[in-house]
């Protein structure tokens, strides 16, 4: 019997809790070659008092944001990079902005009919073939219109239980698009092609496998070519490239909704090699495309009244604005005015890109906490309001 | 921490001394925690290992099936999430046949305290400090099935292998996220009697 407090004792020698990864300040080191009016912006203080609210009071680890209108760029930051190391976050740190890169997926399938390489009414069958058509409900009849606009009905991936579990059972994990869509794999559609909207990240893995089908290349080198390098975003990457760069700032989850965060920086091997997920970027480089992009500097006017073209599903989210789903961006009412959006998700990672049409306001805000107690400083309509509310002169 | 785990390791060998000079059945497992939907998938990898050790009473019994009760204190180690120990009791009840082989259904209800495996950061006086983890209070259900094997065919106290599939339920798991978590652990295990003598020496 004497045995039992010994076993006690070797497990709690064999597993005591991990120490967190000593990183050198000068890893985190950035800066920006440009002149902004950051210092001069007429509503700085507010900008900077806003995210201080969140980091000091709402519990997010940190935040960093920018705010392009016609008083200037402000670019600020609050909270920490990572926490072990005690190193303050400083807008210029790049961070994982998840789901965001759907409106970069989109505008890569646009530049891409606009190359005459396909046409958004073509069936995604006319271009890729083997499991993910034959074994995803509708993915024989959806074209790659309906895929950008979430009305394929396909079935999101994210949605599987069985993913989920086995996405925490083994959080280091890094998933491939065929890994990922097996989850879809003989799921019932939500309904038939065009009949509704339905957000579903299994459309945009199909559309990153078009990407390379089409272009014989990975979907990282695609993205650089045609979209980072142009238009210059010297901090912005596709994970695939390489998932975790030593500079990433780190993440955190409350995952028991207390406010007691632990670090996820390498949880999110399902966002790091699809065309759903898996860009890191930060504020300022998400600012610089979303304003190209809306100044038609990217691709032509044509293709962007076409992103812009808006369908309203049947059933929204009654905690949030009512949203208009476009080829890869959302539209939404707010008490701010008119916003085009796309906000993203990771496993400690959050953020949120949107420009205001009536006065051509870009306002981009990324924090590396999510989950618990601090989605309502971060994602909820109430903490959304609060942030875009600050932007308004 | 380390007190916590240290009561609970002590409360074991109280439970077993209390059931007097009778043969002492001790069930100790090894086994694979895993967060899963159960019934989809046998094993999985990476491990996450977990250790079971408890005892059991017999309810009502005949030479060929019994209804039994135990008592089980069970700890895993689920890498980069966290690890957790548990006092749970199942209500069980076996069918053996006069070969040597034995099938089990044993359903269970317990309390689990988990503790996270990397540091942890409390939000205080706004900011984030590295604090002490005192670990979160759960539930746990769980439903298992065994297959055994006497290996003494002839005797009512013969050792037994046992391989066991256990499903279980985490309740709460994290609040407006996911509110419940559902596991599995897959069981290598025996079980072996004592007496009183044994256990005091």
């Amino acid at each position: 019997m004497k045995t039992l407090p010994i076993l006690g004792l070797l497990i709690l020698t064999l597993f005591s809790c991990q120490k967190g990864e000593v990183i050198s300040p000068n890893n985190y080191t950035c800066n920006f070659n440009f002149e902004d009016s950051s210092q001069t912006h007429p509503r700085r203080s507010k900008y900077q008092a806003q995210i201080d609210n969140m980091t000091q009071k709402g519990g997010v680890v940190g935040v960093s944001m920018s705010v392009q209108d016609q008083d200037g760029l402000w670019l600020g930051s609050s909270g920490k990079a990572d926490l072990y190391n005690n190193i303050d976050l400083m807008p210029c740190h790049i961070t994982r902005v998840g789901s965001t890169v759907k409106m970069y997926t989109a505008t890569l399938i646009l530049k891409l009919q606009e190359e005459g390489k396909l046409n958004l009414d073509q069936k995604i069958a006319e271009h890729l073939s083997g499991d993910v058509i034959k074994r995803i409900k509708n993915a024989e009849k959806a074209t790659i219109r309906q895929l950008l606009q979430h009305s394929s009905g396909i079935y999101n991936y994210i949605q599987s239980a069985q993913f989920q579990t086995a996405s925490i059972n083994n959080l280091i994990k890094e998933w491939h698009a065929e890994d990922l869509l097996q989850y879809a794999y003989d799921k019932p559609a939500y309904f038939e092609p065009e009949v509704d909207i339905r957000y579903s990240n299994t459309n945009y893995i199909l559309l990153g496998l078009l990407i390379e089908k089409i272009e014989g290349k990975a979907l990282y080198q695609v993205f650089e070519e045609k979209i980072f390098q142009p238009l210059n975003l010297k901090y912005t990457s596709f994970a695939g490239k390489n998932p975790v760069p030593s500079n990433i700032i780190r993440g955190y989850i409350d995952l028991y909704s207390n406010l007691q965060v632990i670090e996820s920086t390498y949880y999110s091997g399902w966002d790091y090699y699809t065309a759903d997920g898996g860009l890191i970027s930060n504020p300022y480089d998400m600012t610089v495309f979303f304003k190209a992009l809306m100044a038609g500097k990217i691709i032509k006017t044509a293709s962007l009244q076409a992103m812009l073209s808006w369908r309203v599903p049947k059933e929204q989210d009654p905690e949030f604005y009512p949203i208009q789903y476009g080829l890869g961006i959302f539209r939404m009412e707010t008490p701010r005015g008119l916003a085009y959006f796309h906000s993203g998700d990771a496993i400690g990672y959050y953020a949120n890109m949107l420009y205001f049409p009536e006065d051509g306001t870009t306002v981009v805000y990324a924090v590396n906490s999510n989950y618990g107690k601090i989605d309502h400083a971060v994602s909820t309509k109430n903490a959304m309001e609060k942030i875009i509310l600050v932007t308004k002169k | 921490m380390s007190k916590f785990l240290g009561i609970c390791f002590s409360f074991l060998p109280l439970l077993i001394l209390g059931q007097g000079n009778k043969l002492i059945p001790i069930n100790l497992s090894f086994f694979n925690e895993a967060t899963a939907i159960p019934f989809t998938q046998a094993f999985s990898t990476p491990i996450h290992p977990g250790l079971q050790i408890g005892t059991e009473f017999n309810l009502k019994s005949k030479p060929t099936a019994r209804l039994f009760q135990t008592a089980n204190l069970s700890y895993f180690y689920h890498h980069r999430l966290n690890h957790g120990i548990s006092v749970f009791s199942e209500l069980g009840y076996e069918q053996r046949l006069k070969s040597g082989p034995a099938f089990s259904a044993l359903f269970g209800l317990g309390y689990l305290h988990t503790f996270a495996t990397a540091e942890e950061f409390s939000f205080q006086d706004g900011q984030y400090l590295n604090k002490n983890d005192r670990g979160n209070a759960r539930l746990l259900a769980s439903l298992a099935f065994d297959v055994g094997f006497y290996l003494k065919k002839d005797q009512p106290n013969s050792p037994k292998i046992f391989l066991r599939y256990q499903s279980w339920l985490e309740y709460p798991y994290s609040p407006g996220f996911i509110p419940l978590m559902t596991h599995t652990n897959l069981h290598v295990g025996t079980q072996f009697f004592l007496t009183k003598k044994n256990l005091q020496q």
